[in-house]
């Protein structure tokens, strides 16, 4: 048997990356000739994220609308405002009237809502997130099947992150109404008659993925918040003639959302080379910023951070979300909040300039 | 719907603006009207290659001139369509054999679509467009080069034609469509094969041919009773003083009242239709209603060759 040398397999790198995905970005992570830092396979530094775009209210039947592409992620998201009676909620939650003022356009956003506010968006569902993945924005999502659990999750965390955020100030979507005095009143002339809540505006924000190629939640959070900035709410009052709330249509009349700062979400994944097989030796890991599809498939470990630079003492941290596994502990944490942080600033240009 | 994060439990009803409420003649004002030649399209936008992870997709929008508007009331009707191809991929293991290509359709409204806020379950009418869609596609592909496999085809409507000015429609159904016509449809199924078509060329499944969507309509033709009502001399009449007129591409909010109108999936290189639909009384004219929607087909595919053909120079 002569011993002949193995003849070397070449193949391209598309084949590499399907047949061996994780060894595929090893190479490409440990290959540092000729650069300073590594390489993803979409060429982008570990630490490099995708500039966002967006383009806003291009819809006609939303109040607010807004298209956000990061990279391959592309995302519409619309806002419809409809109105919720008080008298169709079962439980109508217990608002002094003190708290109440009369519509006079801004609602001052940086004194301390009163305590029973911030339950009253979430007791009354006067937002509803929904994300909708299955328009064919990926092979894995088309359309037939009811939402999968990425769906069902991303929706929810958006809910939790808008009521925890406290976003939009509910004073927006009160819809108030002061009766006119009548002859009882006249005792005491003092007093006028309370004001009272008749309706609210009711949010719904619909998402939906045009195209997917990873990371969802930040684009999804992106278009939310850019299109709740340029939201404009109608004037509505209640008519008691016709006993119904009648809206102005005058764009003049429409005021926008008062919302509280601007958290913006930015996610990392985290590579380790433990957990594939054929990596070699050394346990290696990296933590990799804004992932894409081939990444989001080879990373168990994920981090999400929520920071808002806007509030009053500066930089805060508004969430941060951590599951999957044991890399990241305290000191790649730090990191990686300042490096959200960079982040936050190339979020808040683009939500700036394309409000306009 | 469990899976879904719903509304308030007591429902929330949509907002009813003060100047619908108010007399005819202030609204009436506002009412569009074709400004366009009778055989004049709207200008149609094609774009493929936005999904990449798609093996095909493309982008259609009909594009309105923009008037700026004083009112947040929509009032322009326009037609934005996205559509991604997946396919040719292997059926599931437990598919029957099918010795040539399975063609899936799916057609859905985003809840953001139409005036009247839709939902996330598919309805009777998204279905009819799918299957109306299937039809025109399947003239197309050639089957029997891809057995066992399966191709979908999913169309999400951003924004949907209307079916009738919005001024006509306050006493409107669910759908909208106020006086039962549903002629807003006819559009959105010409645009979902034009914009089907560009999506699948560019995944590269073998087609005969192209298929491209157009519609015309009979529409009474209402410039004299319009210059009667500005005068104010006319009275109650139901539009048989008025003759019928033949139009391309038509959008809705902008006649009176429409007759008929059908929509075709043309094939010019070979001439042949591969998916007709036809709505309302045409009479005696209906071959011709057909032929005029074969010239709105025609000239679509002038738009279509020109996306198809930047879509391979951008490979």
């Amino acid at each position: 048997m002569t011993s002949a040398s193995p003849m070397p397999l070449s193949f391209s790198r598309e084949i590499f990356a399907t047949v061996s995905p994780a060894p595929y970005l090893l190479a490409n992570l440990t290959n540092v000739e000729g650069e300073e830092y590594p390489r993803r396979t979409n060429s982008r530094q570990t630490d490099e994220f995708r500039l966002p775009i967006i383009n806003v209210n291009s819809l006609q039947h939303c109040f607010g609308s807004a298209v956000v592409r990061t990279g391959d992620t592309a995302v519409v998201c619309g806002v419809r405002g409809e109105i919720l009676h008080s008298s169709d909620i079962a439980n109508p939650p217990n608002v002094p009237a003190t708290s109440l003022h009369p519509q006079s356009g801004t609602a001052g956003s940086d004194t301390a809502s009163p305590a029973q506010d911030i339950y009253e968006i979430p007791a009354l569902n006067l937002l509803v997130p929904n994300i909708e993945l299955a328009t064919g924005s990926s092979p894995a999502y088309l359309p037939g099947n009811p939402p999968t659990a990425l769906a069902q999750t991303l929706s929810q965390r958006m809910l939790s992150l808008l009521h925890s955020t406290r976003l939009v100030d509910v004073n927006d979507l009160r819809i108030l109404y002061q009766p006119p005095a009548t002859p009882e009143d006249e005792e005491t002339p003092d007093v006028s008659p309370a004001v009272e809540i008749k309706a609210y505006w009711t949010l719904y924000i619909d998402i939906l993925f045009m195209s997917l190629d990873g990371n969802p939640f930040d684009a999804a959070w992106g278009a939310l918040l850019a299109a709740l900035k340029n939201t404009k709410l109608p004037r509505a009052w209640w008519d008691p003639d016709l006993e119904m709330i009648v809206c102005s249509d005058a764009i003049s009349d429409a005021r926008g959302l008062n919302l509280h700062g601007v958290p913006v979400s930015v996610s990392f994944a985290v590579f380790d080379t433990k957990r594939h097989k054929g990596m070699g030796e050394k346990d290696m890991a990296w933590v990799l910023a804004d992932p894409d599809t081939f990444e989001e498939g080879l990373c168990e470990e994920t981090v999400t951070i929520v920071v808002d630079g806007l509030s009053s003492n500066g930089m805060q941290l508004r969430r941060i979300e951590k599951s999957g596994g044991t890399i990241v502990g305290k000191d790649i944490m730090r990191s990686i909040v300042g490096r959200a942080a960079k982040r936050w600033e190339e979020w808040h240009s683009v939500i700036g300039q394309a409000g306009g | 719907d469990r899976r879904r994060i719903n509304g308030p439990p007591g429902g929330t009803s949509a907002p009813i603006f003060a100047s619908a409420l108010s007399s005819d003649q202030t609204i009436e004002k506002l009412r569009p009207t074709r400004t366009r030649q009778a055989d004049e399209l709207r200008k149609i936008f094609l774009k493929t290659g936005l999904t990449p992870s798609a093996s095909g997709s493309a982008y259609l929008e009909l594009q309105v001139p923009n008037s700026p508007s004083q009112s947040l009331i929509p009032q322009r009707s326009t037609l934005k369509l996205s559509c991604t191809v997946h396919g040719p991929r292997p059926l599931p293991r437990s598919a029957q054999f099918s010795s040539n290509l399975v063609l899936t359709t799916t057609v859905k409204f985003a809840p953001f679509a139409t005036r009247q806020r839709r939902g996330y379950v598919r309805d009777s009418t998204e279905r009819d467009l799918a299957v109306h869609l299937e039809t025109a596609l399947k003239g197309i592909l050639i089957g029997e080069r891809w057995p066992k496999s399966g191709v979908d085809v999913v169309v999400t409507v951003l924004e949907g034609e209307e079916d009738g000015w919005w001024g006509d429609e306050l006493s409107g159904g669910a759908s909208g469509a106020g006086k039962g016509g549903g002629w807003g449809l006819m559009n959105v199924l010409a645009g979902c094969i034009t914009v089907s078509c560009a999506a699948i060329v560019e995944a590269g499944i073998d087609c005969v041919d192209m298929v491209t969507g157009g519609v015309a309509a009979a529409v009474l033709d209402d410039t004299t009773a319009q210059k009667a009502r500005r005068k104010g001399t006319a009275g109650d009449d139901d539009g048989n003083s008025g003759s019928v007129l033949a139009v391309l591409d038509p959008s809705p909010p902008e006649h009176r009242e429409v007759i008929a109108a059908c929509v075709v999936g043309y094939l010019s290189q070979r001439d042949e239709i591969t998916e007709l639909w036809m709505k309302g009384n045409a009479g005696a004219d209906a071959e011709a209603l057909v032929d005029r929607a074969v010239q709105a087909a025609v000239a679509t595919r002038a738009v279509l060759v020109q996306a198809v053909i930047e879509s391979g120079q951008a490979r």
